[in-house]
């Protein structure tokens, strides 16, 4: 009625206007919102002016303006859009949400949309547009300090390397802890990228998707959020929504290019004073740089020296003159390059949307051969078949295309080989001889060149993927509507992996052939009802069916002792394998989502899911996942309302049970090929002697597994000040996991060496804190601040019976590993014998083997020796626009937390580590060390107490400090100071904070720059521009297994990288 | 009219979506794996076990590190010089102890009680998996004493922690297993023939000399214990052990699976041969030196002094570390050894004058090919205990038996290695981290200098 009046009143208005100013024109149009569906009630003022009307029922409105004229849209909880009367007398205007204000959708579990305030749990979005600017390959990479609860672990700066990523803590011992990915409610496989201490770096698989596409990110966080994806919703979920032509009144083409340039971040520090050789000798093709002072030694020029191009090195004045050098290593490292282009097109109307894109992405990595790229398209449709009924379809192909390098614990890793050449050894002056053979620093043998490796070793694959879904939604009544969502997932990953005959690791050569076939099919059936009991009290339900079904397979063939040098394949050697193996399994689900909602204050929500899964037993296949949710906006409350300082206030809280399933094939035993390796070679296999044969697996099956559980609370506020000007959002949340799954592992004296059990309870508490503030909102200028801080504690509460720690990965020693009572992934490894109070022992017994003076190692059992968790997180983006420019910068801040820097301290023994610079030590003649001529720098008292170990075994304390001078010389560097002399694990644990400034992005907008392009932006960013960090190795945002449980571990990772990007887009 | 086309294709999607639901699409078979069999047949088993007991029992987890200590390797770099230095870990043997109770002992269990099913009984079977279990439980309890065996391999039926055997009953077990696996091997009952066995190609004779010439290692074994008794029992199962090299129980490798110390010196690299035995052979001139020992860069046979980090002495040579060279779970050799000894230690000389002839005679035909009578008629040394044991030291190159013997009777006797982080060199392997791990209540608490139970 009021709309109505109000139109005629405008009506009136514009009569009276039109007569006033004959060359007034009028404008008519009709306002929709996003949907299509008309929005009375629209503010329409002629911009500096009180001139206005408001649209009627329908979305109608006339006005009357002058060309030139600016007309203002304005609606409560929509972005507020002016337009310029040109010389159309129609104006048709769709007007967006406002995501700065109060009523922010946001798309929750299953496709759900929800108003933000009504919310019992904590959902966070992530704006496209940070996105778009970044430039990670991997858009997990750009979550990266854009909200709390959130840690994610980029593994290296290599290529198109995996990126590791949980929410909340981690959920399961040994399975996987990585959130759901859905894009466009299709969930999607997004994990892989788990590597192992050597071969090479691969992809998590969220690297398919092309950031341009995305609309919208919301990070579901806590049980209650999650609790509709039953068994798929442990770890969180990240909710995809990819870009559509919904929004839109005219075509639009968006091109957008950008190129980016990589430059290797921090590196371990090598020392550059001393040779190659041993007890200050020089040799050639020693292991380790234990040799003379480089400043000491000349070339002799020998040219039947083939090893180097000028000859041995020989004692100044006994050779051709030509002085001995110091090489860079790192002169290995490239600059990266990556260049970005990416099309789109879109529109809309009321019939239908579009929007299609492609992308390319290719990049050169720091290490030379190391390469990514992506192809990307996508089309997205959907159109009305009748005015209640849409339907609409995605499609997205991607190939990923990458060279790997090989890494780590690998006789052919880049960094293990570079970081252990002498530096009087130039790497770079040729990698193969002549005849085929290999030129290194250890004269054939050891490692390989990082120069050979980049170049003849090669492990390229190739993912090409396919993700589609049809969607449909039919209003069948005002209070009942169904929607379904059915689609598949599917890729085919090949590999290829070659090494050229020669290559240490395989000096015969080899050929590994790989292909997979992943695939997953889901489809969701929902149907909504909605009723409003009374203005006060209204309710919305869903119900609905979901299958799911995951299934891949593999093929793998390899090859060694190839024939044909480089040839590759697998016919060129009498040597092959071959393996193959299948992963299927189906699950089924109902579920039920009521919402209510009282007085626009108290919104109450429940789930409920049961789930069916053939992976578990059958008598137990069937679980049941209750949430049950309440959002109380207090400001709602008489004499609450309107305050000036409080202008929004919402507590919130929520408990929900949820839960993982078993992987395939768990409930029995099987046999498998047999084959056999020690840890140090690459072992035997079949077929042997002719034969084949199998052996029983080591993991002993079990019959009566059940769903793990998790059940979780969160309490929380949303505390809105000074007008919306200043946001806090406050979250706390425990999540107790029961009956976790896990392969326990067991004594193999009992014939297995796990069995599979729902064995561990594992907990994870945690503080969120956001906080938005519009510092300055000024007419041209606007600072904006965003910041999240993050603590979690996430301890194991419980394993197995008898079992006390489970592995994770790493190596022998040290290794990661979950155990009782400690942080989840603790770090497991060798100390210095201490005394009771934990003080270090200095050995002072003359008579035994230890030297005096020093520390030792004790080797009794393996011990916690830190974490890679860190103790908070925090992250704050400052935003600053003046008039069409933006400027931004994060902010990233990890406090507390462990690396395992066994980089460092493996070249402590080979004497390439700057720390082995101080190794020079003055001799009496009576052979013991003449501290007076010793330089300073040289000599060190170790902290501690003296002390030593009796004849058991066992630490014998004093109380007295350490005074004793001690020199850290070559035979401490050999012996305990480094791992492969001995040395425990402790002594190579470093501190992994660090403050980082992520991003930062300057982008300026041409709005209309030429006719015809709407909008022409160019924008520049900065990534890892700045890294304080005590970690005194590579950037330690790294892990030497890629995305995988077991973090905290570096050796010879490789480093990662700055980047400076330029890009622009151009809209028309 | 449009609403009733919704419904209708609403109506259609649900049908599609819940027809196919829980019943027919949450099926049980789906979590039987398709790729691995659920039993798989005695002959594909025989196979998988024989080749681990020669990867790993003569691989680089036991031989390379013992004959570390027994100077006949020297490590020169990184972990194989940790070693040197004699400090091994719990976790440096998990990956021996693991292969050693999964892939050799549990097979081997799943195989004997398979060839004891009713209606399909092949003792022939159980009399091969009753050798080969004694073989590996043999060279395992001289490793490391007290271990688990008749409570393990009862995973599957829920026993995850197997207490420990004391040494002495495993020797009984050990000498049980053997007596029993004669008559299964000359068993007319049989009903599968016996292939897949890559030691003996299904030669049962073999067989039932490999079980008498086991049974001749483990009694002199507890020469320390039960004094004459040993000898006369080791020479009583001796004589119908091994009557040639043809019959030495050996696993063989070849080109695509190549032996563990080759493969070890492609890809770590960090042993060499000690100076202890390449001096022993080069000051006797002994043929076995080439074959033992490759020349280094220099054309030289030298052996790294242990502790001095010596990479330019000579690597392993083919009769160690060949390609294809295949490794001795126990040789003809041994055998006369064996006789050797205890023939001289009951003081009859002349018997043990010729098994002390026979041995060295066999080893260096093995060795290098050739009949070297010459060689022994010159150059072998006078029969002493000592001589006799340093000539068996020199056979057992490879092998477990030097450490084995040497804990036993102090022969060859070695010096400490320099920067030594145990006061004597160890005599036993630790207990592995796994069983530390998972099994803590049963393990028994050593260090790695406590004796064996027949270390006495």
């Amino acid at each position: 009625m009021k709309a109505k009046f109000s139109s005629i009143l405008t009506l009136l208005l514009a009569f009276v206007v039109q007569i006033t100013f004959a060359q007034d024109q009028t404008i008519t149009g009709t306002v929709t919102d996003e949907d299509g569906l008309p929005l009375p009630g629209v503010n329409i003022v002629i911009k500096g002016t009180s001139t206005g009307v408001q649209t009627d029922f329908d979305g109608n409105y006339t006005i009357s303006a002058v060309q030139g004229d600016v007309l203002v849209f304005s609606f409560i909880g929509l972005k507020t859009a002016d337009y310029v009367v040109g010389n159309n007398n129609v104006l048709d205007v769709v007007m967006t949400a406002d995501s700065a204000q109060l009523d922010e959708v946001v798309v929750t579990a299953i496709g759900i949309t929800r108003d933000e305030k009504e919310l019992g749990y904590n959902v966070q979005t992530v704006d496209a547009e940070t996105i778009t600017t970044q430039p990670n390959a991997d858009v997990v990479n750009s979550l990266a300090g854009q909200t709390s609860g959130v840690q994610i672990v980029s593994s290296s700066g290599e290529a198109g390397a995996s990126t590791f990523m949980t929410i909340r803590g981690s959920a399961s011992i040994t399975g996987n802890n990585q959130p759901l990915f859905v894009i466009n409610g299709m969930p999607i496989i997004s994990g892989g990228g788990n590597s192992g201490t050597g071969g090479v770096n691969t992809s998590s698989r969220s690297i398919d998707i092309n950031p341009d596409d995305i609309a919208s990110i919301s990070v579901l966080k806590g049980g209650a959020a999650t609790a509709l994806y039953g068994v798929r919703a442990a770890n969180g979920a990240v909710i995809i929504t990819t870009k559509s032509g919904r929004n839109l009144t005219k075509r639009k083409i968006e091109v957008h290019s950008s190129i980016a340039i990589d430059r290797v971040s921090q590196l371990p520090a090598r020392q550059d004073e001393f040779a190659q050789g041993n007890a200050g000798n020089w040799i050639g093709g020693y292991f380790a740089s234990w040799g003379p002072r480089i400043s000491d030694l000349e070339y002799d020029g020998d040219s039947d020296y083939k090893w180097d191009p000028f000859g041995r090195l020989v004692p100044e004045g006994t050779g051709n003159g030509m002085p001995a050098r110091a090489y860079d290593a790192y002169d290995f490292f490239q600059t990266g390059v990556t260049s970005t282009n990416r099309f789109s097109i879109s529109n809309g109307n009321d019939q239908g949307n579009y929007f299609f894109s492609m992308s390319n992405l290719d990049q050169e990595g720091i290490i030379p051969q190391d390469t990514y790229g992506r192809t990307t398209m996508r089309l997205n449709a959907s159109t009305k078949i009748s005015e209640a009924i849409n339907f609409g379809a995605d499609f997205a192909y991607t190939n990923s295309r990458a060279n790997n390098i090989q890494k780590g614990s690998n006789v052919s890793g880049i960094m293990l080989g570079l970081l252990r050449t002498p530096p009087s050894f130039d790497n770079s002056a040729g990698y193969e001889f002549a005849d085929g053979s290999q030129r290194n620093y250890r004269n054939g043998g050891g490692y390989d060149n990082p120069y050979w490796t980049a170049n003849n070793i090669a492990f390229m694959e190739d993912v090409n993927r396919f993700t589609g879904n049809i969607n449909f939604s039919a209003k069948v009544a005002d209070w009942f509507n169904i929607n379904y969502n059915g689609g598949v997932d599917w890729y085919n990953r090949r590999y290829v992996d070659q090494f050229k005959i020669g290559s240490r690791g395989n000096p015969t050569g080899y050929l590994g052939e790989f292909q997979s076939y992943n695939g997953i099919f889901n489809s969701d059936l929902l149907l909504n009802f909605n009723h409003d009991f009374s203005d006060n009290f209204t309710a919305e339900l869903t119900v609905g069916n979901n299958l799911y079904r995951s299934y891949s397979k593999f093929l793998f063939g390899d090859a060694t002792g190839l024939e044909i040098p480089d040839f590759y394949q697998l016919s060129n050697s009498s040597n092959n394998t071959t393996s193959s193996g299948v992963s299927e399994f189906k699950t089924a689900a109902v579920f039920a989502d009521l919402r209510l909602s009282l007085y626009d204050m108290l919104f109450l929500g429940f789930t409920g899911r049961n789930d069916w899964s053939t992976t578990m037993p059958e008598s137990n296949q069937s679980a049941f996942y209750p949430s049950a949710s309440l959002g109380f906006i207090f400001t709602e409350l008489e004499g609450l309302k309107g305050n000036s300082v409080l202008s929004f206030g919402k507590l919130r809280g929520s408990v929900a049970r949820t839960a993982n399933i078993a992987s395939p094939y768990n409930t029995s035993n099987y046999f498998f090929a047999s084959a056999t390796a020690d840890g140090w070679t690459n072992g035997v296999n079949f077929p042997y002697q002719g034969q084949t044969a199998f052996s029983v697996g080591s993991g002993l099956g079990n019959p009566d597994l059940t769903h793990e559980n998790q059940d979780t609370w969160e309490v929380g506020a949303d505390l809105r000040f000074f007008n919306n000007r200043l946001g806090l959002d406050l979250t706390y949340f425990e999540n107790e996991n029961s009956d976790l799954l896990l392969d326990v592992p067991i004594a193999a004296s009992s014939g297995f060496t796990s069995t599979f059990l729902n064995a561990a309870t594992m907990e994870s508490k945690g503080v969120e804190i956001s906080m938005n503030a519009s510092i300055i909102d000024a007419k041209d200028f606007n600072w904006n601040v965003n910041a999240n801080f993050t603590k979690i504690t996430n301890k194991v509460t419980q394993l197995a019976d008898g079992v006390d720690n489970v592995f994770l990965g790493g190596f022998t020693v040290p290794q990661v590993r979950a155990v009782v009572g400690a942080e989840y992934r603790s770090i497991f490894g060798f100390d210095w014998y201490r005394d009771e109070q934990g003080r270090v022992l200095i050995n002072d017994d003359p008579t035994d083997n230890f030297r005096d003076g020093y520390p030792m190692a004790d080797n009794r059992e393996m011990v916690p020796i830190g974490d890679f968790n860190p103790d908070w997180t925090a992250n704050i983006t400052n935003a600053f626009t003046y008039k069409n420019a933006r400027l931004s910068f994060l902010l990233d801040i990890k406090q507390g937390g462990m690396l395992y820097n066994g980089t460092a301290f493996a070249m402590n023994f080979f004497g390439t580590h700057e720390r082995t610079a101080n190794r020079e030590v003055v001799y009496t003649d009576a052979g013991t060390i003449d501290f007076s001529q010793t330089p300073a720098e040289n000599i060190v008292v170790f902290d501690g107490v003296y002390g030593r170990v009796d004849a058991n075994g066992n630490p014998v304390a004093t109380n007295v400090e350490n005074v004793t001078p001690v020199v850290e010389d070559q035979a401490w560097f050999q012996g305990q100071g480094s791992n492969f002399g001995g040395g425990p694990s402790v002594a190579a644990m470093e501190p992994a904070d660090w403050v980082r400034l992520r991003d930062v992005t300057l982008s300026y907008d041409f709005p209309e720059l030429v006719n015809g392009i709407d909008n022409v932006q160019v924008y520049a960013t900065g990534k890892n521009l700045w890294l304080h960090t005590p970690y005194t190795g590579v950037d330690p945002e790294t892990n030497l297994g890629g995305a995988t449980n077991a973090q905290g571990m570096d050796y010879f990772n490789s480093p990662g990288t700055k980047t400076y990007l330029m890009g622009v887009k151009v809209t028309f | 009219m449009n609403k009733i086309k919704g419904l209708a294709l609403a109506l259609f999607a649900m049908l599609i979506s819940l027809t196919s639901c829980e019943g027919e699409w949450i099926d049980s078979e789906l979590n039987i794996d398709p790729d691995a069999p659920s039993d798989v047949p005695m002959n594909l088993l025989l196979p998988g076990i024989q080749q681990s007991m020669g990867y790993n029992l003569m691989g680089n987890n036991s031989v390379r590190t013992n004959n570390i200590w027994m100077q006949i390797f020297d490590g020169v770099s990184r972990q194989s010089f940790t070693e040197a230095r004699y400090q091994l870990t719990p976790a440096d043997v998990n990956n021996l102890w693991i292969n050693t109770y999964t892939e050799m002992m549990m097979n081997t269990t799943i195989l004997v009680q398979k060839s004891r099913m009713e209606g399909s009984e092949s003792p022939h079977y159980t009399g091969i998996g009753q050798v080969m279990q004694a073989t590996t439980l043999g060279i395992t309890t001289d490793l490391f004493g007290d271990v688990p065996f008749s409570d393990a391999f009862e995973g599957s039926r829920g026993n995850l922690t197997p207490v420990y055997d004391e040494q002495q009953k495993v020797y009984d077990t050990i000498f049980t297993l053997l007596d029993n696996a004669v008559p299964n091997l000359n068993s007319s009952e049989n009903t599968f023939a016996v292939s897949g066995d890559v030691i003996y190609g299904g030669n049962l004779a073999k067989w039932e000399k490999a079980a008498n010439s086991i049974k001749a290692r483990h009694y002199l074994q507890l020469s320390n214990v039960l004094g004459n008794e040993a000898y006369t029992k080791a020479l009583a199962a001796a004589q119908d052990g091994f009557e040639s090299n043809a019959d030495d129980y050996l696993v063989p490798f070849e080109d695509s699976n190549r032996n563990p110390i080759f493969q070890f010196m492609e890809q770590r690299g960090d042993i060499r041969m000690g100076a202890t035995l390449v001096d022993l052979l080069v000051s006797n001139d002994d043929p076995r030196l080439e074959f033992y020992v490759e020349a280094n860069g220099d054309g030289e046979f030298v052996g790294s002094e242990i502790g001095s980090q010596n990479e330019s002495a000579s690597a392993p040579g083919p009769a160690i570390a060949g390609t294809d060279q295949a490794v001795k779970l126990m040789t003809y050799s041994e055998l006369k050894f064996i006789e050797a000894e205890a023939h001289f230690r009951l003081g009859q000389t002349t018997e043990a004058q010729a098994a002390y002839e026979a041995a060295v005679a066999a080893s260096l035909l093995r060795v290098t090919g050739e009949d070297q009578s010459d060689w022994i008629a010159s150059n072998l040394p006078g029969m002493t205990l000592e001589s006799i044991l340093t000539q068996k030291y020199i056979d057992g190159v490879g092998t477990n038996q030097p450490y084995a013997d040497w804990r036993r009777t102090g022969l060859p006797s070695l010096e400490l290695a320099p920067g030594a982080v145990t006061s004597s060199i160890p005599t036993r392997f630790p207990y592995a981290q796994n069983e530390l791990d998972y099994n803590r209540a049963n393990v028994p608490t050593v260090t790695i200098t406590d004796k064996v139970w027949w270390d006495q």
